[in-house]
């Protein structure tokens, strides 16, 4: 029983990866659309992604919106969060609801209100509008990343520096900040992700020369279908790589090198 | 306690100053356009409850929100069998194994849902590896793009990762000697799974249910570009009736119901369990 | 500390007044330089354009044209709307400028030459730029029906005869007409349309219909990867796949004659340059280089002048196809098409 638990689960597993071993082969055939095995093989469409501005622009515009979100989420979320883990107040339940909501409401619903809000205050379409969009979408995360740190500070350095006779202003750039910073890279990565990925709100309130990249993919995908999709979804993935990967070498590296020191 | 307290003593003012920059954002940046939607629903093209009524009684509505909740329910099963035994083997194995099985899982949680449904479009396509196979076995080859099954296959294999995360949480907690003991006393493998492993890990298998249920309703991108046209799901109908028809008093009531059906669910686990542990 | 941050911005907003100024002169020579977005559906439809429309327009009036695509009814509906604008000018098939009249979506032509002084008989329709015509034609996978495959809109229909999975485009006009021809009404009885009968004739071929393709190069996509056996789709992408040596055959007989019309987005900020470019696109030389590298058959009798016997063989309204085709109709629907078409949309999706 256990033995076909833990093999059904290496199968399950291999289901999960799968595919990474379709998208990362697909991106180097000749294939024009959906064909795999690969008929023949060439990087013929890497060129083609980063010559072709139709690609590359929705690259770099998703890219600034995401930086933008990430920037707005986090000056937005941290005051709200220190004031929610450090202070018990009346309706202290319903805030903590309300910043949870955009994570609840289905990203349709917010489409097509966000799609009639931005064209009613004329910022369909626009960077603004939808950089103001994500970070409504991003705030949760953010919040729950932000909260779970700050729990887990400790709060007696904070008051050692007080009582030593650093103002609060200090304290808090000087034993807070460089204590939480962790905390804060990793709120506003989620908000980075959240914004770069999503689809459905972009898709009814970007444009033509604010277009995203998971639009373009969107379109590519419904129309055309060839490779250059999977050479974006080889980046991407080389990009997730980094970020999941990064961190788990980088503490398994520390950790042996702390048991090694003597 | 009483530290926190001690610093709340600056007056009750102050947080509500900090909070004050992100609820005038969210109030003007989320709220007013998702009441937007409320108000569409009851006035758009005219002031009515018309929209509700023809959603309740034209038949292809109620078919449609009808047809989404069993692709849910199927859904949030298929996880569930399939990430029990992969969390399952993940909190069991060696850990540099699991750290390993740990990095495929959340890889494929942080790719994008396009990606991951492309990757199936080619997985499942007629010159795809998987209908190659079929061939060179010597049978037809398979129908498996745009019908109800490629895009169950392609909404399992994205909603995965949530279940297999909320699973390996608990899962991670049971004591490995518990089992041990249960079995020491004379209980079989099967039953300790049953009796002891399972009701130890209820609390994550509803949190996984309810996270893939709720997300699987709202599922727009992956039923349109590798779904059946004849099974739509609430959230294409909803953008179609945008985009196609500009008819947004019926987007804006099946809109409404969706998010009414998603807040239920999220209400009956938030009495159950309190809603701050679903995304934990 | 704090002199340190004010030399700093000092020196910043200096650098920025620099960068500026001498980016200034490029700026003005940017903004100067007029765009117009025209609405394309891609592959070799947007080559054909690109070449024989665009290119020659900028270089009569310096307004530089750039394509977007896909093509989507849709957007055009919205962009009126909201008033945020992704294309000027886009082309509209029969079905799609009767609704978009209905839905006052494009710009009057009553005040331009193509009213006034028309370059020839019809070339203004219902606010549209009468551009080419093209067929929908029946077209299959040579390896599934080795002794040859449906040969009529019946033969489509005939499962039994010819099994296998079918595909035709979400297009509510196009496809009702077709579906009369599949239950026996003759070309000239077809107009005005039996909706009824029509939707009841779908309903027959409906368990077979695998996808409803909405963009040219997805139904090419479609066909090339053996995706599905019969389809109903453009000639010119049929055609274009057949000279790609893909294995596809094409039916000619009962092929669907339609209209393309250029339109102006109504409200457009470059609505004078959008009008003049569709005058442009309607000019004789112009027009048959684009049916000619696009496959498609001009409206404009006096294209036929820059168009060889041998060019004008492959084109739907050569004189070989003449008895075996059909043309739309639309000011004769039979309905109003945007009633059908919410009708078709939910019959889909049932």
């Amino acid at each position: 029983m256990r033995l076909a638990l833990l093999l059904l689960g290496a199968l399950v597993l291999a289901f999960v990866a799968a595919p990474l071993f379709i998208v990362v082969p697909m991106s180097f055939s000749t294939a024009v659309s959906l064909e795999f095995p690969p008929p023949g093989w060439w990087t013929g469409y890497y060129t083609a992604y980063f010559n072709d501005a139709r690609w590359t622009t929705p690259t770099l515009n998703s890219l600034g919106i995401a930086l933008a979100v990430s920037v707005l989420t986090v000056l937005l979320v941290t005051p709200a969060t220190f004031a929610l883990v450090r202070h018990r107040f009346a309706g202290k339940g319903v805030v903590n609801l309300l910043m949870m909501l955009p994570l609840a409401v289905p990203h349709i619903v917010m489409a097509i209100g966000y799609y009639a809000f931005l064209a009613d205050v004329r910022l369909l379409q626009t960077f603004p509008g939808i950089i103001l969009a994500h970070t409504a979408l991003s705030v949760p995360m953010a919040f729950l990343v932000l909260s779970a740190n700050l729990k887990g500070f400790d709060r007696t350095l904070e008051r050692a520096a007080l009582s030593l006779g650093a103002s609060p202003a200090a304290t808090f750039r000087h034993v807070t900040l460089p204590v939480l910073w962790p905390g804060f890279a990793a709120a506003a990565l989620f908000a980075f992700v959240q914004s770069f990925d999503e689809t459905v709100v972009a898709l009814f309130i970007s444009g033509r020369d604010t277009e995203t990249l998971p639009r373009r993919m969107f379109d590519s995908i419904r129309t055309q279908a060839d490779p250059v999709i999977a050479v974006v979804s080889t980046l991407l993935f080389l990009a997730v790589a980094a970020l999941v990967i990064v961190p788990v070498l980088w503490r398994a590296l520390s950790r042996r090198r702390s048991e090694a020191r003597p | 306690m009483s530290a926190t307290t001690a610093a709340a003593g600056g007056g009750s003012l102050r947080p509500w100053l900090l909070l004050a920059p992100l609820l005038v954002f969210l109030a003007a940046f989320f709220l007013v356009p998702l009441a937007q939607v409320a108000v569409m629903s009851v006035s758009d093209p005219e002031w009515g409850l018309e929209h509700y009524v023809a959603i309740a009684t034209d038949g292809f509505h109620l078919r449609v929100l009808l047809d989404t909740f069993i692709t849910a329910l199927t859904v949030s099963l298929c996880c569930l069998v399939l990430g029990f035994p992969l969390a399952y083997a993940m909190a069991a194995a060696p850990q540099g194994l699991a750290a390993a099985m740990m990095v495929v899982v959340t890889m494929s949680f942080w790719t994008s849902f396009l990606v991951r449904t492309y990757a199936w479009m080619v997985l499942l396509g007629n010159r795809g590896p998987i209908a190659r196979f079929v061939e060179w076995m010597g049978f037809a080859s398979p129908e498996l793009l745009f019908t109800r099954f490629s895009s169950t296959v392609a909404m399992t294999h994205i909603l995965l990762p949530y279940m297999v995360l909320s699973l390996y949480g608990v899962l991670k907690r049971i004591e490995p000697a518990l089992p041990r003991s249960a079995a020491s006393l004379g209980a079989t493998p099967a039953g300790v799974i049953r009796h002891v492993v399972l009701p130890l890990a209820a609390p994550g298998i509803a949190n996984g249910l309810t996270l893939v249920f709720v997300l699987c309703l709202g599922f727009y991108v992956t039923p349109i570009l590798i779904g059946s046209p004849r099974e739509q799901m609430v959230a294409g109908v909803i953008g179609q009736q945008v985009e196609e028809f500009l008819a947004f008093g019926e987007a804006s009531a099946m809109a409404m119901l969706l998010l009414a059906s998603t807040l239920v669910i999220l209400g009956l686990y938030h009495r159950r369990f309190g809603l701050d542990r679903l995304w934990g | 500390m704090a002199s340190q941050v004010f030399s700093r911005r000092a020196a910043l907003t200096l650098g920025g007044g620099i960068v500026a100024g001498l980016a200034a002169p490029y700026f003005r020579r940017v903004r100067a330089a007029e765009v117009l977005h025209v609405n394309t559906w891609g592959g070799i439809w947007e080559r054909a354009a690109i070449k024989n429309l665009f290119e020659p327009f900028t270089k009569d009036t310096g307004v530089e044209i750039r394509p977007v695509s896909p093509v989507s009814f849709a957007k055009l509906a919205q962009q009126v709307r909201s008033g945020a604008y992704e294309f000027d000018v886009t082309t509209l098939g029969a079905g799609e400028i009767i609704r978009a009249n209905q839905a006052n979506l494009v710009e009057k032509l009553d005040n331009t030459d193509l009213v006034k002084n028309p370059p020839f008989a019809g070339a203004a329709f219902q606010n549209g730029a009468s551009s080419h015509a093209f067929a929908t034609v029946i077209a299959y996978q040579k390896s599934k029906y080795p002794n040859g495959g449906p040969q009529s809109w019946a033969d489509f229909w005939d499962l039994q005869k010819f099994p296998g999975s079918r595909c035709m485009q979400r297009y509510a006009s196009r496809i009702l007409p077709i579906a009369l021809a599949a239950d026996g009404v003759p070309a000239d009885k077809l107009y005005p349309l039996d909706l009824n009968r029509a939707f009841r004739s779908l309903d027959k071929i409906k368990p077979a219909v695998r996808v409803w393709w909405t963009q040219g190069q997805q139904s090419q996509q479609l066909l090339r990867d053996g995706e599905i056996d019969c389809i109903a789709l453009w000639h010119a992408r049929t055609l274009e796949l057949i000279d790609q040596n893909q294995p596809v055959e094409i039916v000619w007989n009962q092929a669907e004659i339609e209209r393309a019309y250029w339109v102006v987005a109504r409200g457009t900020p470059n609505r004078d340059n959008a009008l003049r470019f569709i005058e442009s696109a309607l000019k004789p030389e112009r027009v048959a280089g684009f049916c000619k590298d696009s496959l498609n058959g001009p409206l404009n009798p006096a294209a036929f002048n820059f168009v060889s016997e041998a060019e004008a063989a492959r084109m739907p309204t050569a004189p070989a196809y003449k008895d075996k085709v059909f043309e739309q109709d639309i000011l004769n629907f039979g309905g109003d098409v945007n009633a059908a078409t919410q009708r078709f949309e939910r019959w889909i999706g049932t």
